[in-house]
């Protein structure tokens, strides 16, 4: 098994460099019968990888202890179905699988790739070529997954526990494979600049890659929320965990330059600014993933310390500066084919967008750089936690729902003051009025009253402009559900946007009810006590513990009642293993829109006592149903248009009419 | 513009739903600045959120179920029942832990560093914007003017011969009744 998977890296490993180096030197020298060998070999790649993933799966299902890896992530107490999940658990497997995903996502995207971006195709095999082979030498000098031991030990050490949960099939994954891709829309940017295609043929193949990467780094980084709520037995989703800073980093530069590639496919406009932010994109990956392998700060969830970690941060450094090397090279020829109009413009509001993603983004990496640079300055480590974080981005954040209510409703080149008022009466007297709602609920909290009103500015400026476009197409002769239906496909960017958007209202909601309002209580209770938090009845039952082979698994039984009315008997439950000195936990969750009744047993004493940690979260379910809203509206604005809108975007923009959604 | 009705229905609403609009806001934030003392547990528990566990990796004493961190929550909750102000109880685990045990770092002395400066970037980037939508506005050029897709008309003779001979290649390699791969049906007839 071992001999066949470091075979297939090292075959792998040969035919990415001959790709890299044929297509970089055919492309050069204008030998096409290279570069399209070369290509040919770019689809091979996913092959050899594949058998190499198989062999370490395989390793792990038949228990082949020989294996470093397989022994120090696995034991025979191990639910097989776990060999997946062990698969990317340490630091050399999970290189495998960026890797793996790499190679496919490479072929595909070159083998897909549109006549526009044809001419620079080689150029661009290149850099996803060198990125595929940094990882494949890593695989096979620093990290083989494959390494052997000269005594098979009896037993492995067996898989972190955490990680033994139903999230861990696709969280890491997702995450993974979001920021791997990263790597697609970079490397046809650089492509177009190597070959000297200033211009915009990179910028639809771009957008493509970048939404489907940050869609998925998205989807992954929601999932792992999920799981941090379930196990981790706080209560809460998002902790700013260095390792879950290292997703959302490249997450919210993604998010500004999707927002601002829009600019560019309209209007030939900031040319040099994608490009720049694109680098940033990946840079941040690279960076995310350094962080993730034994980078500077100590997180709940990293990878052992390793020389590896500097090795990332070398290859960062230099892709770094190459990227922006060329940039600067090419700034000359990369001009704006049109000029900004006015300041109050569509334009001009995804750049502010731009830097309010990317202040938060700049916060994040601030804040995990900082105990460094103050333990160098002052000699005493900091720590720069949660609270920083929270009153750092929690009024980006609002600044940044503010300007999603207003965006959308800007039109391109320039606005009046007269079109935006019009535009916005309605959504702020909806946003008003939910306040005064609120205030009469008794909600007097300044922060969340503006946020709450804010969304509701968001999601009444959605609906009205769905409704507006849905009632027109209907005078027309359209039903109802067709006339929505043709309003989405007609402009599917900016629809699929809308939804997103009304995902991001979903987030807020969650993030501002779990921050601002939620309750905690912690209590022992004896076998049969009952205790009464923000109007549950809660009543422990009894406690009973299971010897598994590897841990020790204690279930409490409860019961919970509202007002007379039982909810049902839950039996949340804490694990212990000894081998890890882990406690991982699985709540009980009662979910309905409105809230959360979450119990967490944490303590079980002798006297069969148990102490529980019992929390009320508001609105917290909308964090997961944000998931597929988010992930419906990626799709759309993802779907490909027909080839009439297609011809009509290639119309030259100066012929198009100014568009103005807003107003009739 | 000058439609009369208009000019002479309009004015004095929406006057008044500015006023309207200024007075909820002023009552808003004076309603909610009279309200809410929080109970002692809430000041335990955002006093637990200030501390970081001293033996585990990045998790409050809030989050952790770490024997210390226990100890230390409880800690906390004897010495606000004895009287002791946030401060001083911040103070007396700093002098125990060291500054790492609080969760944000203090804003004294260089650690007001970490604070100062992400506003500045924000301030610094909006007005980088401002200066850009100047710059972008200033060189606005006539519509007429030719522009290739490359923005390089010097090129684009050559850009055209080097796709039509790109072209010309795939087809021959293809065969002429496959017309291409995919995204190459530009070629086919």
């Amino acid at each position: 098994m071992s001999e066949l998977g470091t075979l297939s890296l090292l075959f792998a490993l040969v035919l990415a460099v001959y790709s890299g180096v044929g297509s970089a030197l055919g492309a050069r020298k204008g030998l096409l019968e290279l570069t399209t060998s070369a290509r040919y070999a770019t689809y091979l790649i996913p092959l050899p990888l594949g058998i190499a993933v198989l062999a370490l799966v395989g390793a792990f299902v038949s228990r082949d202890f020989q294996i470093e890896y397989v022994a120090k992530n696995s034991s025979l107490a191990m639910a097989k179905g776990y060999a997946w999940v062990a698969f990317y658990a340490g630091n050399e497997g999970s290189i495998l699988f960026l890797t793996v995903v790499l190679s496919i996502v490479a072929a595909i995207a070159i083998a897909l790739a549109p006549r526009l971006s044809r001419a620079s195709l080689a150029y661009t095999t290149a850099v996803l070529m060198s990125v595929l082979a940094f990882f494949l030498f890593i695989l096979v000098l620093l990290a083989n997954p494959f390494e052997t031991s000269a005594v098979a030990p009896a037993d492995g050490r067996g898989m972190n526990p955490l990680l033994t949960h139903p999230g861990m099939f696709i969280h890491p994954p997702m995450l993974m494979t979001g920021l791997i891709t990263v790597t697609v829309p970079f490397a046809f940017a650089m492509g177009a600049l190597l070959a000297g295609r200033t211009g915009d043929d990179w910028v639809d193949t771009g957008r493509t890659w970048a939404l489907i990467s940050w869609g998925i780094l998205g989807t992954g980084l929601l999932l792992g929320g999920w799981w941090a709520y379930t196990i981790l037995g706080w209560g809460g989703f998002w902790a700013w965990d260095p390792v879950e800073n290292a997703g959302l980093m490249p997450w919210l530069v993604l998010t500004a330059f999707i927002h601002s590639i829009m600019v560019q496919k309209r209007r030939g406009m900031f040319r040099v600014w994608n490009i720049a932010l694109i680098n940033v994109a990946f840079t941040s990956a690279l960076l995310g993933m350094f962080i993730n392998r034994g980078g500077p700060t100590p997180s709940v969830h990293s990878f052992a310390q390793s020389i590896l970690g500097w090795v990332f941060l070398a290859f960062m450094a230099v892709t770094a500066l190459f990227s922006f090397g060329l940039m600067v090279h090419r700034m000359p020829a990369l001009k704006n084919s049109q000029s900004l109009e006015s300041k109050l413009s569509r334009e001009t509001a995804f750049l502010v967008n731009n830097v309010l993603f990317l202040a938060m983004a700049f916060v994040i990496i601030w804040g995990q750089l900082f105990p460094i640079l103050s333990d160098m300055v002052t000699g005493v480590s900091i720590t720069v936690g949660e609270p920083f974080y929270n009153r750092v981005n929690g009024p980006l954040l609002l600044a940044v729902i503010f300007l999603m209510g207003i965006g959308p409703m800007v039109p391109w080149r320039h606005a009046s003051l007269a079109q935006l008022r019009k535009a916005l009466l309605l959504p702020i007297i909806v946003a008003l009025g939910l306040d005064v709602t609120l205030l009469a609920l008794g909600v007097t909290k300044v922060f969340p009253l503006m946020a709450f009103g804010l969304c509701a500015m968001v999601g009444t400026g959605i609906l009205r402009e769905w409704t507006r476009g849905t009632r027109a197409r209907h005078r027309k002769g359209e039903s109802y559900p067709l006339a929505f239906g043709k309003l989405v496909a007609a402009n599917r960017p900016r629809y699929g946007g809308y939804v997103v958007h009304l995902a991001v209202v979903m987030m807020a909601l969650a993030i501002i009810g779990t921050y601002f309002f939620d309750t905690q209580r912690d209590v022992v209770l004896q076998p049969g006590e009952q205790v009464t938090v923000g109007g549950y009845q809660i009543t422990y039952i009894d406690a009973q513990q299971i010897q598994h082979p590897d841990h020790l698994q204690s279930v409490a039984t409860i019961v919970v009642e509202r007002d007379g009315k039982s909810l049902g008997t839950y039996s949340p439950w804490q694990d212990f293993y000894p081998s890890f000195s882990l406690r991982p936990a699985r709540a009980a969750i009662r979910s309905t829109p409105i809230e959360d009744l979450y119990i967490i047993p944490n303590d079980f004493f002798q006297d069969g006592s148990v102490g529980f940690r019992i929390l009320i979260n508001p609105l917290v379910m909308w964090m997961w149903i944000a998931g597929p809203v988010l992930v419906l509206g990626t799709v759309i604005a993802l779907w490909p248009q027909r080839k009439r809108a297609l011809i009509r975007e290639a119309i030259p923009q100066v012929l198009r009419p100014t568009y103005a959604p807003a107003v009739e | 513009m000058g439609v009369k009705p208009m000019l002479h229905l309009r004015p004095v609403p929406i006057r008044a739903r500015g006023l309207l609009l200024i007075l909820f806001a002023v009552s808003l934030v004076a309603y909610s600045c009279a309200a809410d003392t929080p109970t002692p547990e809430e000041r335990a528990q955002s006093l637990d959120r200030l501390l970081m566990c001293p033996v585990c990796p990045a998790e409050t004493i809030d989050q952790s179920q770490a024997d210390l961190a226990v100890q230390m929550r409880s800690l906390v909750r004897e010495k606000l029942q004895s009287g002791e102000s946030e401060e001083e109880i911040l103070d007396f685990f700093v002098d125990r832990y060291g500054k790492s045990v609080l969760s944000q770092p203090p804003s004294t002395g260089f650690n007001l560093v970490v604070w100062v400066v992400p506003p500045i970037a924000l301030v610094g980037g909006l007005a980088l914007v401002w200066l850009a939508a100047r710059q972008l506005g200033q060189k606005r050029q006539p519509h007429s003017q030719k522009e290739t897709p490359e923005g390089r008309p010097d090129l684009e003779p050559y850009l055209k011969q080097i796709d039509e001979e790109f072209l010309a290649f795939e087809r021959a390699r293809n065969g002429p009744e496959r017309g291409g791969e995919p995204g190459l049906q530009g070629g086919k007839g």
